[in-house]
């Protein structure tokens, strides 16, 4: 037992500070963001707040329409991620159950496509979205992103640990693929469907590289824009404010990932690429 | 009889199989494999994205690519970042996650959940906090290194420094990923034989040289393909944040550089070149993924 303490403690003190290093831009930012300017930029490092105010968030709520901005990346994120996990159950039903002529090539074009780095994309997309009248428009935005071969990877990955038994079973019983999506397979990959919904919920919160080419008008903005934009314009000198928005754009993310902490790391835990 | 029902609901099976993959190809069909077709298209036409015309002019666009001396310099950048951002969310996480499975045995479920937290952390969230974080004269990191007589060097003007600052804000966001990715491979080997090595007194990190990388090597290998397809575009954001590629081109690379050749240069030709350049390396990496990891997928079980 002795020994073990040895080993360990050393270990356990490097992991805590790797953690507090982590964390402590968050809890910086956090504690900044209710101090008043002068305090926090004449004493950067004591950030906690001792005398707590309001004002930062009431600039910035002052500044721009905050409401709007958070529809906009709430609405965006969630249709967005609806559409995602909806085609990937499908495409990983079929590549995990059904056989079809041409499934090795077309799993390698799915996958192959991750590969494909937005720089490539990003042109002939801006042009064709631009063409359709939809650049500056939330529905630009989320067009290209309706599917993910991410998606599909992950949901496959759950999907193959059912028995195939337990399909042909069904499918003899003149179960329609509907129903044993719907009433078998839904309810067995449901750990993996969540989580992966609230990881594509949070990527697209978070998505900045194609709403910056899309999105010009500040009616339209998402979070991550409207901070690049007060930074910008404010010469980047109202830092307190800055870490205003920065908390704003970070509170739904945060949240979302205390509540379903378990789910998010258990399905990247057993996604099984061994 | 029995034979053509069997054909007819293998038929029937295919095009259900097609009709369920429909949504997700239409989507990749229209806004990944066209505009990559189209892209090498534009790589041959000298155009600014506005002009009514485009002149066809062959492989001009490339050998402007290729013998100007920006993009060696972005060539060398990218390549700096690679190297660092596999030595900070490869090497690092790897040696992480074979400690808190096999050494720690207390606080595991705290220590997965706290260092994963940042990667659900907008980038720009990131850039900014690092950027008064890491601000070389007010900020806390200058403060504390100056209690100590270091001064803090102006990272972000500086060639070499600026692509440490900048791969450091992107590891924030990328480390807790991968740290679960690779933590999940070490755990799932077998503990027999890590055990049995442990009794003959087979010291740790023969351990994870001769039975850990070798038994997880296949994760380890996901793990580097996607830090660098990933990683490289991940960097877009702090770059066009906090540096815009500056200075002069110094923490550009090749995702950026391109962004950049069409959307502030209007260089249409080259940006499409350059990108085409960078597809080439990707799919070097794509082969790999599928001669080491899908293998791994589809056989592993």
């Amino acid at each position: 037992m002795q020994t073990k303490w040895r080993y360990t403690i050393p270990w356990h003190i490097v992991f805590l500070l790797f953690i507090t290093t982590l964390l402590f831009p968050i809890l910086f930012a956090i504690g900044s963001s209710f101090r008043p300017l002068e305090e926090a930029y004449n004493d950067v490092l004591n950030f906690i707040p001792w005398n707590p105010t309001l004002e930062n968030y009431r600039i910035f709520f002052g500044s721009m329409d905050v409401i709007q901005i958070t529809f906009n990346t709430f609405l965006i994120a969630s249709c967005v991620t609806l559409f995602k996990v909806c085609t990937s159950f499908l495409a990983a039903y079929a590549f995990v159950f059904l056989k079809f002529k041409g499934k090795d090539v077309l799993y390698f074009l799915f996958i192959a496509t991750i590969f494909i780095p937005f720089s490539v994309t990003m042109i002939p997309n801006y042009l064709v979205i631009s063409d359709i009248g939809l650049s500056d428009h939330l529905v630009g935005v989320m067009l290209p992103q309706l599917a993910d071969a991410i998606g599909i990877f992950l949901l496959h990955q759950s999907m193959r640990t059912i028995p195939m038994s337990l399909i042909e079973v069904a499918r003899l019983d003149n179960l329609s693929h509907r129903r044993i999506m719907k009433d078998i397979v839904l309810p067995l990959v449901k750990p993996a469907v969540t989580s992966t919904s609230i990881w594509f919920f949070i990527l697209s919160w978070n998505e900045y590289v194609w709403p910056v080419l899309m999105l010009k008008s500040v009616e339209q903005y998402t979070l991550p824009l409207a901070l690049q934009m007060y930074m910008s314009s404010e010469g980047g000198t109202h830092f307190t404010v800055a870490m205003a928005v920065a908390v704003v754009t970070m509170i739904i993310p945060l949240l979302l990932y205390l509540t379903f902490q378990k789910y998010i790391i258990g399905t990247f835990t057993s996604s099984g690429i061994k | 009889m029995h034979v053509s029902k069997w054909e007819g609901r293998r038929s029937y099976e295919q095009w259900k199989a097609y009709g369920l993959l429909f949504p997700s190809l239409i989507i990749f069909a229209l806004f990944m494999i066209w505009p990559f077709f189209y892209t090498i298209y534009l790589s041959f036409f000298d155009w600014n994205m506005v002009a009514p015309t485009k002149t066809f002019v062959g492989f001009q666009n490339y050998v402007d690519v290729l013998t100007d001396p920006i993009t060696y310099k972005v060539l060398r950048n990218t390549l700096f970042y690679i190297v660092l951002l596999l030595a900070m969310n490869l090497v690092v996480p790897y040696i992480f996650a074979f400690v808190l499975d096999l050494v720690l045995h207390r606080w595991k479920g705290f220590y997965k959940g706290a260092i994963f937290l940042p990667s659900v952390i907008s980038l720009v969230v990131g850039s900014i906090l690092f950027m008064w974080l890491l601000n070389p004269v007010s900020g806390p990191v200058a403060i504390v290194l100056g209690a100590f007589g270091i001064t803090m060097p102006v990272w972000s003007k500086l060639d070499g420094w600026v692509i440490v600052g900048l791969s450091l804000i992107t590891s924030w966001k990328v480390f807790g990923y991968n740290f679960i990715v690779l933590y999940a491979a070490v755990n799932g080997i077998s503990r027999e034989v890590i055990e049995a090595a442990k009794l003959d007194g087979v010291p740790l990190w023969r351990i994870f040289v001769q039975i850990v990388l070798p038994l997880s090597g296949a994760t380890g290998i996901y793990v580097l393909i996607i830090t660098i397809v990933q990683g490289l575009q991940y960097v877009f954001t702090p770059i066009k944040v906090l540096t815009q590629g500056g200075p002069y081109y110094g923490s550009a690379n090749l995702i950026y550089q391109a962004y950049h050749e069409a959307f502030v240069l209007y260089r249409t030709g080259h940006s499409a070149a350059l990108s085409i350049l960078t597809m080439f390396i990707f799919f070097i990496l794509l082969w790999l993924e599928f001669k080491f990891v899908e293998r791994g997928i589809h056989y592993a079980n």
